[in-house]
């Protein structure tokens, strides 16, 4: 599984290790990060900062978890390179999570 | 059934020929691995290999590996026989693709009871081959009907339409359309579901139906008691209401970028907004220019409550829009590298001059070339239009 997982001042701190979060992958990271919302309801970082790419699917999972969260908990991203970034903006994923350049940063965030 | 025997000890082959001959099989016989696999090319009903190890030309391991690495639109579950109980020649023999093993001198109390069981997994695959022949039927078909719901290559007044859509696989997710709305505007509209196959494809076909056939005025237009009985409602409102009317649940994942464009048809004017699909390209002729229009928005389904954007352009003569899904721009060629937006951007200033259509078998020629396959990862659809009073 290229996924990890850390506890860090009360967040939960999601790792993905794998340059592509795209389509062949997107079931398994939502089973993982569904997994994970279902025993945890603490606040989630993810960081991106392995990724060198993502697609509609990678991103599709992130909303998903987001909406399995319903409301209980927050979703911070972090790390994310510039292609990435450029989805990001693309599809206004600011107006539906914290978006911060650093794991650090994401945690320190209220 | 029938089964072919491989042994190069003349004695022992018929005696393995006569005793499953009557136990009722249809035998053939070989006397080594070349000999073998010439049978199971010209006897296309040979599904069983009972097979020595030890031959002159071509052995046993080998002719398993060769009979694996070949495709004779059948499994032919193969038994290997073994002189000795070596570990290593049992371990090399599974590795080499064989099925089951048998002690030299055969038992044939032991032979029958391994290809009664090598029977039930030939049988076993012939159902689940018998399965997706049907799978496959019922997705072509699907597929057949998505063909039949796109557009035609149109003139709808002084704007003229082509496109290209290219499927992965059998189905997929991306949608595109065009129509005179009746008030002087003609709409068209692209979209790409996420994910692939039935469940992408079945949500594309419904917003294709809501999209053309919207008689009640709730998506695309508003019904009004005066001439000329109808509007076009804008862009960004058109988003909104998808996106109110398409939440997606957490676990379906079925949310889709789209972009939305209104053009009117006199004097060029377009107002066009999108909602996470990849920025248009506007080819202004004059300048021989291309522009991007980086309009961001929520992709649809994901979060109720979401505003979108409605910009503003003005077309000239001769202007050009392109929209399309990021299967075009995302397809990778053998080395990795993806099609991209710079690419795209020059094909369509190089093509400037050239009719629609033209341009249209430049692209699939292109695209097809670069992904050096027929068939691709993702759905790559594009639509073109351009506006000529």
């Amino acid at each position: 599984m290229p996924f990890d997982t850390k506890n860090e001042s009360n967040h939960l701190v999601v790792s993905v290790d794998e340059a592509r979060l795209d389509a062949s992958i997107a079931e398994n990271f939502k089973d993982y990060l569904f997994n994970h919302i279902d025993q945890d309801a603490s606040d989630m970082v993810i960081d991106l900062s392995v990724v060198r790419f993502m697609d509609s699917s990678g991103l599709g999972v992130l909303v998903s978890a987001l909406k399995k969260m319903d409301g209980k908990s927050k979703i911070k991203l972090a790390g994310a390179q510039p292609a990435v970034l450029d989805l990001f903006h693309l599809t206004s994923m600011d107006k539906l999570f914290s978006i911060l350049p650093t794991v650090t940063e994401a945690i320190e965030e209220k | 059934m029938e089964i072919l025997v491989v042994e190069d000890a003349r004695d022992q082959r018929m005696m393995l020929t006569r005793l499953l001959t009557k136990q009722g099989f249809q035998v053939y016989e070989a006397a080594d691995g070349l000999e073998a696999l010439a049978m199971i090319h010209d006897h296309r009903g040979i599904r069983f290999v009972v097979s020595d190890w030890m031959m002159p030309g071509m052995d046993g391991i080998e002719l398993c590996k060769t009979i694996r690495a070949t495709d004779f639109h059948r499994y032919i579950y193969f038994v290997l026989l073994t002189g000795n109980s070596d570990e290593e020649a049992v371990v090399e023999g599974i590795n080499g693709g064989a099925d089951d093993f048998l002690k030299k001198p055969v038992d044939f109390n032991e032979l029958q009871a391994r290809l009664n069981a090598g029977n039930r997994i030939i049988e076993l695959k012939a159902a689940l081959e018998a399965k997706i022949d049907a799978i496959e039927t019922d997705l072509k078909s699907a597929a057949d009907t998505q063909a039949q719901l796109l557009c035609d290559p149109a003139q709808l007044g002084n704007v003229a339409f082509n496109w290209y859509f290219k499927p992965s696989r059998f189905l997929g997710g991306d949608m595109f359309g065009y129509h005179e709305l009746g008030d002087g505007h003609i709409c068209f509209y692209q979209l790409d579901v996420a994910g692939h196959g039935i469940p992408s494809a079945l949500l594309s076909f419904s917003l294709n139906h809501i999209l053309c056939d919207d008689q009640h005025g709730n998506v695309v237009k508003e019904v009004l008691d005066t001439p000329p009985y109808v509007r076009g409602r804008a862009p960004d409102q058109v988003l909104s209401r998808l996106n109110e009317q398409f939440q997606a649940k957490a676990e379906s994942m079925l949310y889709f970028s789209m972009a939305y464009g209104l053009i009117n048809n006199e004097t060029g004017a377009v107002s066009i907004a999108l909602a996470g699909h990849p920025p248009p390209l506007w080819v202004r002729k004059t300048s021989a220019s291309i522009e991007v229009l980086p309009i961001a928005g929520v992709p649809i389904g994901m979060m109720p409550g979401m505003s979108y954007s409605t910009e503003s352009l003005q077309l000239a003569p001769g202007d050009r829009l392109f929209l399309y899904s990021d299967g075009l721009t995302e397809c990778e060629n053998r080395e990795g590298e993806m099609f991209g937006e710079d690419r795209l951007k020059s094909m369509l200033k190089e093509s400037i001059t050239k009719d629609l259509g033209l341009v249209v078998n430049h692209f699939e020629d292109s695209i097809r070339d670069w992904s050096g396959s027929e068939v691709f990862e993702d759905d790559v659809t594009f639509l073109l239009l351009e506006w000529n009073p």
